[in-house]
């Protein structure tokens, strides 16, 4: 019968049916990355390069095995122990394939049925020796000589797009120059002054992230128009409830300045933090003086241009006496404050962004096992998470974070300490996190469908990715955002103690603290702009949580919304 | 009526009767293996019956009898404790890992609650096609294709299957769950109180849809209920359940005209009665239901039957004194259970009154207005004695020696009474005592 199909059909066919506003939206998407390809295909390759570093660390794994074992037991040991190794390594790779990328079952497919339920092992058994199959062809035929020539010209072609210019450039807008004789400017954008120049640049980049932020929501607006089968979801009222929920709003405005200025920090500042930050000895630039201009390095001008109280003060917007624009002002090294700022944002995002990434995994997936299983796994959680919570968070950090720089480990390296920082964090928070939604998942794990998924055989694993996470989830959203808040907060106070992320990595907090015994004079800026800013972030990232939970509250507006719903469903 | 006692427990089928599910000494305890210790909650307390192909067995009982227990552990969402569940001659309750997986496609439950049923995260669709999507059935498109016609079948609109459960009523919600658990084609589906948490107006399309869908797939159900009248409509045969334990089984009609346990009669006569000539009382039952960790011993309706067999030499005392001795009992029952704080102990040791009040209070309140005889006297006084020493546990021996009879010594057996083959757990049926209708009549008449 004809109408079988007409309502039953992917969404590739319902876009070929109606292509037009689809079109229409990649079109503009098109356009706004084009925009942006150079740093689009940068990003790209760096990835590339980390997930290869990463590779080739796994991959260098049985090697040292090989030598450790061969080292102590002797040659054949430890080719079986390298073999061994690598044989593990797959493993733990095809778990995560199986996992990610195969939906169906192999065992039924090839009828390799055991009826001893070993099919989960037999399953991750054949992928692992498809993968072993695949890795002996990379690397003892030629096969992967073909794959390297691919990756090769593959990042070859993508470098040579990275260095296309874009639109949010520093060179695209500069605000580097030096005055003429003549009065005016040289090397500025459009022979501007430097502030202006800047001040066009900070605009054309903040005007870019709305737009695209705005693209990508229209793009969904276009999908629930246009190729949503259902004409209503849950969601919908949730979205709804945000729209007019303007503290949420003002919060996501907050969060969305911060993280642009985190993503565009070396377009943001008027100088990179590579010549005025990290190493200004090595970057010269030109100025006029006496009519005549003179060449000098950010270094020896940062001498001269320093915050530090009474007349050695540059203040928020002015220019210094080598005609450098400072929007903020500098600090007390002369460096400049705002592009310190630019890039500590950088760092809080991605010290947030992990600490709180990773205890949100850990505190999600504990509620979700302890929740369903209950019992012995649910106590030793509880035990660990009492624990951990009954140290004081700070002082865990501190002690931790003295502890791996006093015995000088090598991930003290990673990120001047950052990385470290934000494990840390990760393994102290997670306690509370999962604290937080353990009502939720035990209310979640008690619903019927939970019941009803294991009448029909729903794997427990599936019972909690399909039936539980996505209630979790909502709930782990509002406290990954206060926590976010509250994890700026502490990266900072650890670093106004002089602990944590040390120089010359920007970090707010250190800014607070260096610029804290010029605040009651002229450079009262170097402590009082980082402070500010430190309050609107988290002040943000609560609001956004509030707006959130408010959104997602079913008691908000359940009366009258249930009501409708029912009369739509009623009436069809 | 035959008054002989079963000896084993069941009956075994016929040649022409086709049973379908044979449940033997089935027992499901919760918590009895925690490390907190406790006695163990007994929720199904050693049950047997059969379930016939293609009738519908009902499962009646107060809540907390443990009748959804039995449903949740006839599909494997409980695991048995002890005993046997054979389905077709398997027992269910040793499978496991892909066999158990297997067999879950021949037999589902229906919830009472479809707002908790259904995950409203979820589209229709979704939610009914995922038991396909679990046993791997056809192609996605087959899959859409047969979840459309179920929803067909079950009275909603193929459109429905974009819709969300938040946009149904109850009635319509609770046809996507019975929906749900068509989509496997299992042959048994335990309806657990499917209609009670629905719309009186609703309840009968319900039920009427589950009747048609019996006819149509050949379904096997055992429905679970608290609501006699809808049990009366829809069941054939009928299993009464209290703490645990099945009091009567039998033909619906036959049990309902002529109920023959004591329990099965003070359930009943909690129904309004439609002939308002007819002589029955209500009968009122004193107390609640044991604390199901703590389940009598003897048989477990002992604590409150009205009918309850008394030892020969207390025959004559009247009502109001028995009922005074039955709280008695349950009062120090209940203070052997309750936990003493160690203030508590210390109250009592020095003579103070703790929270758990005098043995004279509760005489007092319990035996206040009515006539103690002296030989009923001797032992209360005996019981006191021993309760004032802060030993509830001998007091109630002491009257339980007195006042206990065979009711509360040893459980009862199966009696088949009625002419067809019924079942009634209660020494009553015994020959050597008066049956239970009887004695109703004369406490209660
Ligand atoms: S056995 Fe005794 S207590 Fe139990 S139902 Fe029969 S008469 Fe009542």
């Amino acid at each position: 019968m004809s109408y079988d199909y007409d309502d039953d059909r992917t969404l590739r066919e319902r876009i070929e049916a109606n292509p037009r506003p689809a079109l229409v939206w990649l079109a503009g998407l098109a356009v706004l990355l084009a925009l942006e390809l150079g740093r689009v295909a940068r990003a790209i390759v760096y990835i590339g390069s980390l997930t290869r570093g990463f590779l080739g660390g796994a991959a260098g794994v049985p090697g040292t095995v090989a030598d450790n074992v061969a080292g102590s037991l002797g040659g054949a040991a430890g080719i079986v122990g390298a073999a061994i190794t690598a044989l593990l390594l797959l493993a733990v790779a095809a778990v995560l394939i199986k996992w990610l990328f195969v939906p169906v079952s192999l065992v039924n497919r090839l009828g390799l049925d055991t009826g001893e339920g070993r099919d989960e092992i037999i399953e991750r058994g054949l992928i692992t020796v498809a993968l072993a199959v695949v890795a002996a062809l990379v690397v003892f035929t030629p096969v992967g000589a073909a794959l390297e020539a691919a990756i090769g010209w593959l990042t070859d072609a993508l470098e040579s797009a990275g260095t296309i210019q874009t639109l949010t450039q520093r060179d695209t807008i500069p605000n580097q120059g030096y005055r003429t004789p003549g009065g005016g400017w040289e090397g500025t954008f459009l022979g501007l002054s430097p502030a202006v120049a800047w001040a066009i640049r900070v605009f054309v980049i903040y005007a870019y992230s709305f737009v695209v932020a705005a693209w990508l929501w229209k793009g969904y607006e276009v999908f629930r128009e246009h190729y949503r089968e259902a004409d209503w979801t849950p969601r919908d009222d949730s979205i709804n409830r945000f729209r007019t929920h303007y503290w949420g709003i003002f919060g996501l405005a907050m969060v969305f300045a911060f993280v642009v200025m985190a993503i565009f920090a070396p377009s943001l500042g008027p100088v990179t933090a590579e010549a005025n930050l990290y190493s200004p000895y090595e970057y010269e630039f030109q100025y006029l003086e006496g009519g005549e201009l003179q060449t000098v390095t950010q270094g020896d001008a940062n001498l001269a241009s320093r915050s530090q109280g009474g007349s050695d003060n540059v203040g928020p917007l002015s220019y210094d006496q080598y005609d450098r624009w400072h929007p903020a002002g500098t600090n007390q090294d002369g460096k400049d404050l705002f592009t310190f700022l630019m890039y500590g944002a950088r760092t809080s995002l991605v010290i947030g962004l992990t600490s709180i990434g990773l205890a949100t995994a850990i505190a999600s997936a504990l509620s979700m096992i302890t929740a369903y299983y209950k019992g012995l796994v649910d106590v030793l959680t509880v035990v660990a998470s009492d624990t951990i919570i009954s140290i004081p968070a700070f002082l865990l950090i501190l002690l931790l974070n003295v502890l791996f720089a006093e015995a000088d480990h090598p991930i003290m390296d990673i990120y001047n300490g950052g990385f470290l920082l934000a494990l840390i964090l990760a393994g102290v928070y997670w306690p509370g996190l999962w604290r937080s939604i353990r009502g939720p998942s035990l209310q979640v794990a008690s619903e019927e469908w939970v019941d009803a998924a294991k009448s029909y055989g729903q794997s427990p694993g599936m019972t909690m990715r399909k039936h539980m996470s996505p209630y979790i989830l909502t709930y782990i959203m509002i406290y990954a955002s206060l926590m976010l808040g509250a994890v700026i907060i502490v990266t900072a106070a650890l670093s106004f103690l002089g602990l944590g992320i040390s120089p010359p990595t920007p970090e707010w907090g250190r800014a607070v603290s260096e610029g804290r015994q010029y605040i009651s004079g002229s450079s009262w800026h170097i402590s009082t702009i980082p402070g500010i800013m430190i309050v609107f972030v988290v002040t943000g990232f609560n609001a956004l949580g509030d707006g959130i939970r408010d959104a997602i509250d079913p008691e908000s507006e359940a009366g009258d919304a249930s009501a409708d719903a029912a009369a739509t469903g009623g009436g069809a | 009526m035959s008054q002989e006692p079963v000896e084993t427990t069941f009956t075994e089928p016929g040649a022409d009767e086709d049973v379908m599910v044979e449940v033997r000494d089935l027992r499901t305890y919760y918590g009895g293996d925690s490390m907190f210790g406790g006695p163990p909650v007994k929720a199904v307390d050693g049950v047997s019956f059969d379930i016939k192909r293609g009738e519908t067995l009902g499962l009646v009982g107060e809540s907390g009898c443990g009748k959804t227990t039995l449903g949740r552990t006839l599909v494997q969402l409980e695991s048995a404790t002890g005993g046997e569940v054979l389905f077709d001659g398997t027992d269910v309750t040793e499978l496991s890992g892909k066999q158990l997986k297997q067999w879950r496609r021949n037999s589902q439950i229906v919830f009472q609650d479809p707002d908790s049923s259904l995950n409203d995260r979820m589209t229709v669709g979704e939610i009914v096609r995922e038991p396909l999507d679990v046993h791997d059935v056809g192609t996605p498109r087959e899959r859409r294709q047969q979840v459309r016609e179920l929803l067909d079948t079950v009275g909603l609109q193929r459109e429905h299957y974009y819709r969300y459960p938040h946009q149904f009523s109850g009635g319509q919600r609770q046809r996507i769950g019975i929906a749900r658990t068509l989509t496997l084609e299992p042959d048994f589906i335990v309806l657990d109180e499917p209609v009670s948490a629905l719309d009186v107006s609703v309840q009968a399309e319900v039920i009427n849809l589950l009747e048609d869908l019996q006819e149509e797939f050949g379904l096997t159900y055992l429905f679970i209920a608290h609501d006699l009248s809808v049990v009366r409509h829809i069941c054939d045969r009928v299993a009464v359940m209290y703490l645990g334990n099945i009091m009567e089984l039998g033909p619906t009609e036959e049990l309902f005209a002529d109920p023959a346990n004591p329990y099965t009669h003070s359930l009943l006569s909690a129904i309004p009665e439609p002939d308002p000539t007819s002589d029955s009382d209500r009968i009122t039952l004193y107390g609640t239901p044991p604390n199901p960790r703590h389940p009598p011993s003897g048989c477990p309706f002992s604590t409150r039957c009205p009918v309850r067999i008394r030892p020969d030499e207390f025959a004559h005392l009247d009502d109001e004194l028995w009922t005074a001795i039955n709280t008695l009992r349950e009062v120090l029952r209940e203070r052997e259970r309750a936990d003493r704080t160690t203030t508590d102990r210390i109250r009592e040791l020095l003579g103070r009154e703790s929270r758990f009040g005098t043995i004279d209070g509760i005489y007092e309140e319990v035996f206040g207005d009515v006539t103690v005889p002296p030989e009923v006297e001797e032992p209360l006084d005996e019981a006191a004695d021993h309760v004032r020493a802060g030993d509830e546990a001998s007091a109630l021996e002491v009257l339980f020696e007195a006042f206990g009879a065979v009711c509360e010594a040893e459980a009862p057996d199966y009696y088949t009474v009625g002419d067809t083959d019924r079942e009634s757990f209660c020494h009553r049926h015994g020959d050597e005592y008066r049956s239970p209708a009887e004695v109703l009549d004369e406490r209660h008449g």
